[in-house]
């Protein structure tokens, strides 16, 4: 059996029609392009993105318990989001070396990991000061404030990683877009934890938490449009 | 043989020479692998000149020293998988007694009437009528590891999944070939 496979194999490939009418105009016309510098392009994406969402805290005011919070966990806390950040984008716009397709399967790993993490993690761990403010379980719809502060910081690093990927993804695109989402949605996580004063369980879990499963979701169903080629 | 990166990098670079180049160098064993998926020719033919316009429109995508295969076999496997779908949410009307040319694909992936000849060539015709029957995702795992000579991580980043299901599709693939056609052998005894 591996012999007739080895033996097709080996046969001498079909020749190919000429190039189309089309492509013999597009090759007409040819002009250099730019192409793509991943580790660039992520430089320029987690910049843009963390100046913006350091932009938005400065205008929506940092969190008034801020000083009364235990210093390990909101920095345990922050480095957490920031991580949760960067290495979702560094998976989804930078290939391995050789490759031209990024490690969709890892990103895809990590969004997965991050969207669940940070709700479970919020829901578990949320420590208050003397100023925090808490709205329960009942009260929890009025949490959509945060949830969309979160999201609007989530679109720029999503809009950025989708202009680098424009037609550059054939497959895993889906999960790319993911990736780049929950990353953008830490961002959102990251500007609620410095923002927000709100400690309850509800509201730190299922909304800052909440921000990195809808943005994955949202990006992954917007994002892959730009990026197919 | 010329190396697909260096020509990947003239063409970025603005030199149409080398795009040819690299469809003389790509296209051969890229039309043989369309051709064993879509089981035409003419669309393969066709799923071809898409690839390599989606990959012209895509060129800015390219990062310095890559390998530019892989992607412009994943871009050929994207754009039959919408291929199939377009087709199956197409409603094709034909009128009685309207007749659709078709050219079908010879053994070597030359259209009949230009076949080239082959070391056996029932045995090779029994292998590639068994192919066509097997579901897609496995007639892919063994045309790519098996008939193209891509390794299983190859193959995997080429169809969008992971290493492991691609060993699987390419096992099981392999094994119903085999019986496809051991079927096949008791059917003509």
């Amino acid at each position: 059996m591996s012999d007739i496979l080895d033996h097709l194999g080996a046969i001498k490939p079909p020749t190919p029609a000429p190039l189309s009418a089309a492509l013999e105009a597009e090759l007409g016309k040819l002009a250099p392009v730019k192409p793509r510098r991943p580790l660039r392009e992520l430089g320029a994406l987690l910049g843009i993105s963390l100046v913006y969402g350091a932009g938005l805290v400065a205008m929506f005011t940092v969190r008034g318990d801020l000083r009364e919070l235990p210093m390990p966990w909101l920095l345990a806390a922050g480095l957490a989001w920031l991580l949760g950040f960067v290495v979702p984008c560094y998976l989804a716009l930078v290939p391995p070396r050789g490759s031209m397709q990024p490690r969709w399967h890892l990103a895809a790993a990590c969004a997965a990991v991050s969207s669940i993490g940070f709700v479970v993690l919020g829901l578990l761990v949320h420590p208050s000061g003397a100023h925090s403010k808490y709205i329960g379980w009942e009260h929890i719809p009025r949490g959509h404030g945060c949830l969309e502060l979160g999201v609007l910081s989530a679109m720029v690093p999503v809009v950025i990683g989708a202009l680098f990927l424009r037609r550059a993804l054939p497959v895993g695109a889906r999960w790319v877009a993911a990736a780049l989402g929950a990353g953008g949605g830490c961002l959102g996580g990251l500007v609620l934890h410095l923002h927000c004063p709100v400690t309850d369980a509800p509201h730190v879990g299922l909304v800052h938490g909440g921000v990195v499963v809808v943005s994955a979701l949202l990006s992954a169903a917007l994002v892959t449009r730009t990026t197919e080629p | 043989m010329a190396d697909p990166r260096e020509l990947m990098e003239r063409y970025v670079d603005g030199d149409a020479r080398a795009f040819r180049e690299l469809y003389a160098l790509v296209a051969p064993r890229l039309l043989g692998y369309l051709m064993k998926m879509a089981k035409s020719r003419a669309l393969a033919d066709d799923l071809l000149q898409q690839t390599f316009f989606k990959v012209h429109r895509a060129r800015s995508a390219y990062v310095r020293g890559a390998d530019p295969v892989p992607w412009i076999y994943a871009i050929a496997h994207r754009t039959f998988i919408d291929e199939i779908r377009k087709k199956q949410r197409a409603v094709v009307n034909v009128a009685e007694g309207d007749e659709v040319p078709e050219v079908s694909a010879g053994l070597t992936g030359e259209a009949d009437g230009v076949r080239e000849e082959v070391a056996d060539p029932e045995l090779t015709a029994a292998v590639m009528r068994a192919l066509e029957d097997l579901p897609t995702g496995q007639r892919e795992a063994v045309v790519l590891t098996k008939l193209d000579g891509k390794s299983v991580a190859e193959a995997a980043a080429i169809a969008g999944t992971t290493v492991g299901a691609m060993k699987v599709r390419a096992h099981r693939g392999y094994e119903a070939l085999r019986k496809l056609l051991g079927a096949r052998k008791r059917g003509a005894a």
